[in-house]
């Protein structure tokens, strides 16, 4: 399922726009009706139009691009960011320990979606940015502020392995042997790690996916002309009632993408980890 | 990490509950069990609303959306916001000059308010003096009669910057108001009053609307002795204003002066509040007031976050009104059903919806781009993702056609079949811009490509941004688009250098074409924020630097409208209508600041107690002196 996902993602946008020859940025004034309100499925638009008129269709397949995108390209920024961190807090213990688990725990105290709407409107005023034009409005931003609140998971658990891990004996072994710390780390501990990280990674993946979803659903995602399904998601809260198509098509590859993920990070765990085998 | 399976768990949730929700919406029946019909006409819709007979009594309640919104807190002083004026002027204050609370060109007519009549200026045009009708007294707490000296210690009010006035520039005109601004005086020398019945201004240039301008909620007179308790204090005696309409702030008789014991009046919460409650003024007399009809007992304006909930309150008339934007499928719903039509209310708004073009940013400093992107702009299809045509007309310049007493219905310099643009007309002025070196008839430099453009958040924005970029694609520019919450704040700062925005609207302060001219293309009002000439028409390398607008682009070569909006000022009747359109001609023709695309309607959904309304022209708004609601 995550295979074709990703396929979707890579092919399904320009495949929807050739096969249905309706670019995602096209509008159809014969899709919305004489109040503006979009028309539903038919046989040249399938999964009907959104409320500027544009094929629902090829936006949810451009959709699926963006989403993971953010969710994978974020994950592993937040993978590294983290993995990083917890080995050094977990490995050097004391003073470096407490700096940098301390400024974990405030990142994960710091209300989430708050501070996002502060960033991405402070960055989205001009066409350069913010950070002297790092942080470019639109999926930068986006990615950067998932990134932010996501690495203090990732730390943690990497830290707790990494206690856990310098106590053992082929560690002290390769202390006793003269291997500096740069070595123990590279060596021995980060193989040891891979496992339960590739686990956390894949769970991490849908959680980021929904977080766009929600920055995007609160208009603080990707700008109007770039798919995303937390954008047309929030498109359709004006339309629940009247055009089900715009809620439908983009929850359920939402909901279809969150879950093989989770059923993959969960299967993944089962086979990494040794006592839930017995 | 199970974090996650929770969040898809609640994913499912949501949409399971929308699709559900969705099956429930598309029954044909209304809550209120009538069936729909498969389509309806957005012709006959009404202007106004008559449902048995108008008596007194009941209260009109009104949801409000989201917050009231206002700018000074409902002070007059400093007050702009337009559906504050409609409560200001149809309920609680009586300015000098008035309306008659009509929708259409009857509502924009000035009458004498507080004063007995509309006068003619003397003195060469340059002196105004206005009688005050007799019997106008001030309700609680002041309970006095209105005197001459308190419209002047209104108006010195407004000359006062500390007081927090925000239109008082259209009084500089008025002799000694610019020297209490500048804090040389302290009270202004052209306003004098020789008997408490009479006020005179004297004038230092011939202003041909300064009638026009005497009818602006600021100039209503306000007792000094509850005013003096708010000095300093911007927009704090906006929850004690004291009427001298027909109605007052509930527990206006429940407060009490001097100023060391004065309170807020319960009945007002405040701006960021959740009410504003209106009851009868006991001392009005309603024998000096002609228009004013005065039904409901009270006025209720409620603050609700949630537009779907005031549309159902409405429907199920639980409010009687509302201060809202009823969206596309509110709008379909009321008018494909013919129990509900009557009851969806469409008038004009005397507003025009444009998209702004900075003259001195790449590539809109060059003339051909500007003429082009009339040409190419859909604007049906703009005015559809407003909600189609019940929502107003498309617009062709700058002022709309009810500005100039229903003149220049006709012309469109840019006109493209069915207003959907026209490719090869739009083509052809590219070919004449230095943007085509080629003449591809595409806008090929580089300076086209990914163009700053900056819009809000609203579904609307969403709606109306793919259609511009879709439009301008079609000759070669191509946008980056920057969704602002409040875009307004950046475009309206100068040294943002915004190119292009799809966000700005504007209304007339007053029937006069000088509230479009004036206020947005007079480069000597150019400010670095809170500027609303955005385009930057008339600015000058000079004007840039002594007013540190921060602007950095092409400051040569960029036409001004300063002399012929001054020879229009200072002209009266059909010769200042004929300016002012000489004048629209040539901002389309020669500056082409804007793609003007919708003259906007103002809709209303009132509720089924209503059994009166009507539109308010001047304020455009509910006429809430002409309501009436039957006993509930």
């Amino acid at each position: 399922m995550i295979i074709l996902l990703i396929l979707i993602a890579i092919f399904g946008g320009p495949l929807a726009q050739h096969f249905t020859g309706h670019p995602q940025n096209s509008t159809y004034d014969s899709m919305t009706d004489e109040f503006g309100v979009p028309k539903g499925p038919n046989s040249q638009f399938w999964f009907g139009a959104d409320s500027a008129g544009r094929d629902l269709f090829v936006r949810t397949m451009y959709g699926a691009r963006t989403s993971l995108f953010v969710g994978i390209v974020a994950t592993g920024f937040a993978l590294f960011i983290g993995l990083v961190v917890g080995l050094l807090a977990g490995f050097f213990g004391g003073f470096i320990d407490t700096v940098l688990s301390r400024f974990a725990d405030v990142l994960l105290a710091v209300p989430q979606i708050l501070i996002a709407v502060g960033v991405v409107a402070a960055c989205s005023t001009s066409k350069q940015g913010c950070l002297g034009g790092l942080l470019q409005p639109g999926l930068p931003v986006v990615i950067a502020v998932i990134t932010v609140f996501s690495w203090s998971y990732i730390a943690r658990i990497v830290r707790g392995y990494t206690l856990s891990l310098r106590e053992k004996e082929f560690v002290e072994a390769s202390r006793s042997l003269g291997a500096t710390n740069l070595r123990i780390l590279a060596s021995e501990m980060l193989p040891n790690l891979i496992g339960p990280l590739v686990v956390y990674a894949t769970l991490l993946i849908p959680t980021n996916i929904l977080f766009e979803a929600a920055l995007s659903y609160l208009g603080l995602g990707v700008p109007p002309n770039e798919a995303s399904w937390g954008s047309i998601l929030n498109d359709a809260s004006g339309y629940y009632d009247v055009a089900w198509w715009l809620m439908l098509f983009p929850g359920a590859f939402l909901i279809i993408t969150t879950l093989a993920f989770n059923l993959l990070g969960d299967g993944l765990r089962d086979a990494f980890d040794v006592r839930s085998e017995r | 990490m199970r974090r996650s399976l929770r969040l898809a768990a609640f994913a499912v949730a949501v949409v399971a509950l929308a699709a559900l929700a969705a099956g429930c919406g598309s029954s044909k029946k209304s809550s209120g069990g009538t069936t729909t019909t498969s389509s309806g006409s957005t012709s006959n819709v009404q202007t106004s609303y008559d449902n048995g007979t108008a008596a007194k009594g009941g209260t009109y309640t009104i949801g409000w959306e989201n917050s009231f919104g206002f700018t000074d807190n409902f002070d007059p002083t400093g007050e702009y916001l337009g559906n504050a004026w409609g409560i200001l002027d149809n309920l609680l204050i009586r300015p000098l000059m008035g309306y008659k609370h009509a929708g259409g060109a009857e509502g924009n007519q000035l009458i004498g308010d507080l004063a007995e009549s509309v006068p003619t200026p003397t003195d060469n045009g340059l002196t105004y003096t206005y009688k005050l009708r007799s019997g106008i007294k001030f309700g609680p707490p002041v309970n006095r009669a209105v005197t001459s000296k308190d419209v002047a210690y209104a108006m010195n009010r407004l000359a006062d910057p500390k007081q927090g006035g925000q239109y008082g520039f259209y009084y500089s005109v008025i002799k000694g108001w610019d020297a209490v601004g500048a804090g040389k005086a302290k009270t202004v020398s052209g306003i004098t009053t020789p008997d408490n019945s009479t006020i005179v201004f004297h004038l230092t240039t011939k202003t041909g609307d300064f009638n026009l301008r005497m009818g602006m909620p600021a100039t209503a007179p306000i007792p000094h002795e509850v005013g003096d308790c708010f000095n300093g204090k911007p927009g704090d005696y906006g929850r004690d204003v004291v009427s001298t309409g027909p109605y007052m702030i509930q527990g206006a008789d429940k407060v009490s002066l001097p100023c060391a014991s004065l309170k807020p009046m319960a009945g007002y919460s405040g701006a960021n509040g959740q009410k504003m409650i209106l009851v009868r003024n006991p001392n009005y007399d309603q024998s000096t007031d002609q228009y004013r009809k005065n039904y409901p007992d009270m006025f209720k304006f409620l603050i609700n976050s949630n537009a779907d909930d005031i549309y159902a309150k409405v429907q199920a008339g639980q409010y009687d009104d509302e201060t809202s934007s009823p969206q596309p499928k509110t709008i379909r719903q009321y008018v494909t059903n013919p129990t509900l039509k009557p009851r969806l209310l469409s008038n004009i708004g005397d507003r025009t919806w444009y998209l702004t073009m900075n003259l001195t940013q790449p590539p809109f400093d060059d003339i051909h781009i500007r003429k082009a992107m009339n040409l190419i702009i859909d604007k049906e299809a703009l005015r559809k993702a407003w909600g189609g045509p019940l929502l107003g007309s498309i617009a062709t310049h700058i002022a709309p056609p009810v500005m100039y007493n229903n003149g220049l219905t006709e012309y469109d310099p840019y006109s493209t079949p069915g207003h959907t643009g026209d490719v090869t007309k739009a083509a052809a002025e590219v070919k004449l811009s230095k943007y085509d070196p080629g003449k591809t008839g595409k806008c090929t430099a580089s300076a086209c490509k990914g163009v700053l453009m900056i819009a809000d958040t609203r579904a609307l924005d969403n709606r109306m941004v793919p259609v511009i970029q879709a439009d301008a694609a079609k000759i070669g520019i191509t946008f980056t688009v920057r969704s602002i919450n409040g875009a307004y704040t950046t475009i309206q700062t100068t040294n943002k250098n915004v190119p292009i925005s799809e966000r700005p609207g504007w209304g007339k302060d007053y029937a006069d074409p000088y509230t479009f001219f004036g206020e947005l293309f007079d480069s000597r009002a150019l400010i670095p924020s809170g500027n609303t000439n955005y385009s930057l028409v008339g600015i000058t390398p000079a004007i840039n630097a002594a007013k540190k607008l921060g602007v950095k682009g092409t400051l040569t070569g960029i036409p001004s409208v300063n002399s012929d909006i001054d020879a229009c000022q200072a002209k009266l009747g059909q010769d200042r209508t004929t300016c002012w359109e000489n004048l629209d001609k040539k901002m389309m023709t020669q500056v082409v600041p804007w793609v003007p695309y919708l003259w906007a309607n103002n809709v209303i959904i009132v509720g089924p107690n209503v059994t009166h309304w009507a539109y308010d022209q001047f304020s455009d708004t509910t006429a809430y002196s002409q309501v009436a609601v039957s006993q509930k």
